[in-house]
């Protein structure tokens, strides 16, 4: 899903939130926000949140958790 | 006077004001002048005067240090977007080298044309000094104001906000953009009295979304935020208002063409959508019969840098002729309607299309292809590349995007890709746009 939508990042990369922009950010927490039906907001965006995928994983399984 | 008089005008002034800040570092009126001098020293060493030099337009004091001081050094600053890809960067600078300016030029700025290839603009130090009056007239910029400029500095909506600040002895605060919201939002625990901001309409539509609380509470501080370069829902008009019911909100219109030119403050109880108000000091605008927006006064362009077919088009007894429908209504408030073009605005950036599908056909196994506009939610616009492929199947759209990369600046690269079986033309074979715009 991410992969579609952001064609130019490497989403494997081990530094993610450096290879994105303001708008590969917002689409992140968008897509995600719609997918898992959790509430993502600007405290969630973090340089460590969005390091990697497995972060990004980790943040959405907390917030599914809190649900 | 030129923008630099007047930075040294506040540095025997103000010398100890700061006059940038930016991550950790920040800079005075006195050291903003002794830096530039500086680097004029060795940019004159090394430039002839009257030379155009590029340089990437990187969101730090650095950059503006060195565009300021090309202008000390009789140069012309070309600022190009800070992810240009090298060859092009190299290109353009190649272009520009062999080219003389008009006396009085300041800056090419770059933008994109309507016929696909980027144009640079030429812009004179009096346009520079129009457009900071116009501003400090029209919005109220001030000596005791910090200002926040997030957006890419090679751009007039971000650029032109540089000028009334450092002209009037103010502090300019620079952020990466809005991709770190701490960052964006510790601007303002900077000690000013006032703040404001530049935000396209895709930024406030992000802020709108993630931060609605962090913006209500920069309500007391915020003096007015000022947006432009795309349209703005009339929804998050009225969402922004009700969040700082006491700030001023300025939708201006403005272009690298035509500069600063009208405003309008929609916390007025109307926020009127598609109103740009009333033209400022330095200009005036009308509309022909054919419903096209004309400008003129001092904020105008010179013309396209060696192209006088294209200025000649757009730059007629000294106005400007649009391709942008608008309307004047009884009070003297310019309405926008739409584009008479084919540009594709994507959150404020314009994007020719035929500049995208150029870049395209040069990927192995394309062989028709066309760029169209799609509805985002954030930016309003995105592209979509549509393509044909030799043999009918998919291409590897990541490989697509990253090729477009090596050619192309980020923003105009499509989000979206799709593949179809031919592309709609018109009778002389040129691509229906008419029907993509229709249809989708």
């Amino acid at each position: 899903m991410l992969e579609e939508a952001l064609p130019l990042v490497n989403l494997d990369s081990e530094y993610l939130f450096s290879e994105l922009d303001s708008l590969g950010v917002t689409t992140i927490l968008m897509l995600l926000s719609d997918k898992y039906d959790i509430k993502l907001d600007s405290s969630d965006v973090t340089p460590k949140n969005l390091k990697s995928l497995e972060s990004l994983a980790a943040l959405v399984e907390r917030k599914i958790a809190d649900k | 006077m030129t923008i630099e008089d007047h930075i040294w005008q506040n540095a025997s002034d103000f010398p100890g004001k700061t006059a940038i800040v930016c991550g950790g570092e920040s800079c005075t009126y006195e050291e903003l002048k002794r830096r530039i001098e500086e680097k004029a020293g060795e940019l004159s060493a090394k430039y002839p005067p009257g030379r155009i030099v590029c340089l990437r337009a990187y969101p730090d004091i650095d950059f503006l240090v060195t565009y300021f001081a090309l202008h000390k050094a009789c140069c012309a600053a070309a600022p190009l977007e800070k992810d240009i890809p090298e060859a092009a960067f190299e290109r353009i600078s190649a272009e520009m080298a062999a080219h003389s300016v008009p006396e009085g030029t300041a800056d090419i700025l770059y933008t994109t044309g309507t016929t696909g290839k980027s144009k640079g603009v030429i812009i004179s130090h009096r346009t520079i000094i129009a457009d900071a009056e116009n501003l400090i007239a029209g919005m109220g910029f001030s000596h005791d104001l910090a200002f926040v400029v997030n957006g890419p500095l090679n751009h007039i909506g971000s650029l032109s906000k540089v000028y009334p600040v450092l002209m009037l002895g103010g502090t300019l605060i620079i952020v990466n953009g809005l991709k770190d919201f701490d960052l964006f939002f510790g601007a303002f625990d900077y000690p000013a009295g006032k703040f404001a901001t530049f935000l396209v309409p895709a930024s406030i539509r992000i802020l709108l979304q993630f931060c609605p609380d962090r913006l209500a509470e920069l309500a007391g501080r915020m003096d007015f935020i000022e947006t432009g370069a795309a349209a703005m829902s009339q929804s998050d008009m009225e969402a922004l208002c009700r969040l700082l019911p006491y700030t001023r909100m300025y939708n201006t219109y403005a272009s690298t063409e035509t500069g600063i030119i009208s405003t309008y403050d929609f916390n007025d109880g109307k926020c009127v959508a598609g109103c740009l108000g009333r033209p400022m000091p330095h200009s005036f605008f009308s509309i022909t019969e054919k419903g096209l927006l004309v400008c003129g006064g001092d904020t105008l362009m010179t013309g396209y840098l060696g192209d006088p077919e294209n200025t000649a088009a757009i730059l007629r007894d000294g106005l400007i002729h649009t391709s942008d429908i608008g309307a004047i209504d009884k009070e003297g408030m310019l309405h926008l309607l739409g584009r008479e073009d084919d540009v594709i605005n994507v959150g404020g950036f314009k994007v020719s299309p035929t500049e995208v599908e150029d870049a395209a056909l040069s990927f192995p196994g394309i062989r028709d292809c066309v760029c169209i506009a799609v509805e985002s939610p954030i930016t309003g616009q995105a592209l979509k590349l549509l393509v044909v492929t030799a043999d009918g199947e998919k291409p590897d759209w990541k490989a697509l995007a990253r090729h477009l990369k090596t050619k192309l600046e980020t923003y105009k690269i499509p989000m979206n890709y799709g593949l179809t079986d031919k592309v709609c033309r018109t009778f002389n074979g040129k691509i229906d746009r008419k029907h993509y715009r229709n249809n989708g």
